[in-house]
Formats: C-alpha cells, sequence, structure tokens
C-alpha cells in the first residue's frame, strides 16, 4: 500500500533543479556561523530592552524604578537570592547558560546587558 | 533510572557558612534549570509559568534563611535535592506539584469570608494547605 502510494507519487512529483554556481557555497554558512562578528546579532538597544523587561517583571522590583544603571541590591532592595533569581530569569530570556563565576559577577543591569550584548550564543 | 540530575550528589560537609551558602546557590540555579523540563513532565504550562515556580523554589529556600549552622543547612540541602530528583525523575504526580508549589503559597481555599474566624490552629491549617 505504501509503497504503491510512493510510487504514484513519486510519477507525479518534479522538483525543479536550480542550482546555480554563484549560490552554491558550501563553506560560508559555516563560516558565519562560527564567526564572532556581530552582524546577525542582537543588538545593543534590543538586549537593553529585554533586560529591563525581565527585571520589571520580577515580583519585587517596583518597574518605575528600573533603568539600565541600576544595581540589583543597592538600587532595587533585592537580596542575593534574589539577583541570582533575575540572572536565572535571563539565562531563560537569552538562551544562555552562565558559568558560576561570570553569574556571581552579575549585580547590575549594566553588567547583565553588557555579558550578554557580548556573549555569541544569545538569542 | 532513565532520567537522573547529574551532577546533584550528597557531598562532604561544608566546614564554613561560606562554603553552605555557596552551595545553596548551585542548588538553586540547578532547581532553576531543571524548571522547563518539569514543566514539560507534569504538562505544567497551562497552570503556572516559570518565573512563578523560580520564585516558588526562591521562597522555599527563603522559609529557611535565619538558620546559620552549615551543618542544619547541609542537612536542608540534601533534603532539597531529595525533592529534586524526585520531581525530576516523575516520582510524583502532578496534583503534588500543583499543590505544594503552584497554589501551595496561597492556600487552597481562596474563600476569604469571615466564617474560617475560629480559635482552633488546626483548623485554620486545614482550610489553608496540605502541606506546612
Amino acid at each position: 500500500m505504501a509503497s504503491a502510494l510512493r510510487g504514484a507519487l513519486l510519477c507525479h512529483l518534479r522538483v525543479p533543479v536550480a542550482l546555480s554556481r554563484s549560490n552554491w557555497d558550501p563553506l560560508g554558512s559555516v563560516a558565519r556561523f562560527m564567526s564572532s562578528g556581530h552582524d546577525d546579532h542582537l543588538t545593543k538597544e534590543e538586549v537593553i530592552h529585554r533586560v529591563l523587561d525581565v527585571v520589571k517583571s520580577f515580583p519585587k522590583v517596583d518597574p518605575s524604578k528600573v533603568t539600565p544603571d541600576v544595581h540589583f541590591q543597592k538600587d532595587l532592595g533585592l537580596d542575593s537570592l534574589d539577583s541570582v533569581e533575575i540572572v536565572m530569569a535571563l539565562e531563560e530570556e537569552f538562551k544562555l547558560e552562565i558559568p558560576d563565576k561570570e553569574a556571581d559577577k552579575i549585580d547590575s543591569c549594566n553588567l547583565a546587558i553588557e555579558y550578554i550584548h557580548n556573549h555569541p550564543l544569545a538569542s | 533510572m532513565a532520567f537522573r540530575l547529574t551532577g546533584l550528589k550528597v557531598s562532604p560537609n561544608s566546614a564554613t557558612l561560606e562554603e553552605a551558602r555557596a552551595r545553596v546557590f548551585d542548588f538553586f540555579k540547578a532547581a532553576c534549570r531543571s524548571i522547563p523540563s518539569i514543566m514539560e513532565i507534569y504538562n505544567l504550562h497551562d497552570v503556572v509559568t516559570e518565573s512563578q515556580l523560580r520564585s516558588s523554589v526562591a521562597s522555599e529556600i527563603r522559609k529557611h534563611a535565619q538558620v546559620s549552622n552549615p551543618k542544619v543547612i547541609d542537612l536542608l540541602l540534601f533534603k532539597g535535592m531529595e525533592e529534586l530528583g524526585n520531581i525530576t525523575e516523575h516520582a510524583k504526580q502532578r496534583h503534588h506539584i500543583i499543590g505544594q508549589y503552584v497554589v501551595g503559597g496561597q492556600g487552597l481555599v481562596q474563600d476569604l469570608s469571615a466564617k474560617d474566624q475560629g480559635n482552633s490552629d488546626f483548623l485554620k491549617k486545614f482550610y489553608n494547605s496540605n502541606y506546612f
């Protein structure tokens, strides 16, 4: 049954082959993927916007106080567990895994924006 | 077991409060990183968000914020890891997760009328939650 159907389909299917030499670039896409260039990467404005959104949506934070320069513990009155929670929320938002050493250093919006903007895998 | 959370194991006792504190953060991160798979296993996408679960884990940790004995923190951490292991291994059922971590904080009965104002501590707890 399946083979008959497959045969019938193959008889009627025609796939146009348009392989022009100029587009054929087997290594180009790989090279672009491996490069650290910022061409198709997140822009700084987008990173700032999304980081601030994550921080504002945190339940204990007063959204009106959040600016790009705000310090989690000094300015927003959060404790250390809260700042770890924000870092985990940022990890989830940008599909990252931030190693412990870097995660400990991120204690303000500025540092978070800087780290995520420079991270090649942030998306 | 088909799925076991790697990297969580019983370690020697913490020597100082600082070490115990660092371990608590490690545990919290491990718990947060397993939240997406937990939401998948227990099909929680329509009842709770990842950030709510994260806050709920943080509030469980914050319940013991006043503990300053490293040995006690180690014990609590061990219990937390056991719980996390059980959850990620699907040893629980959906209503356990929902009861303990989704509605647990606010109580199972959301009725705030005056009829619950008895003297009995037991009844108050009973109305509030199954999980103390």
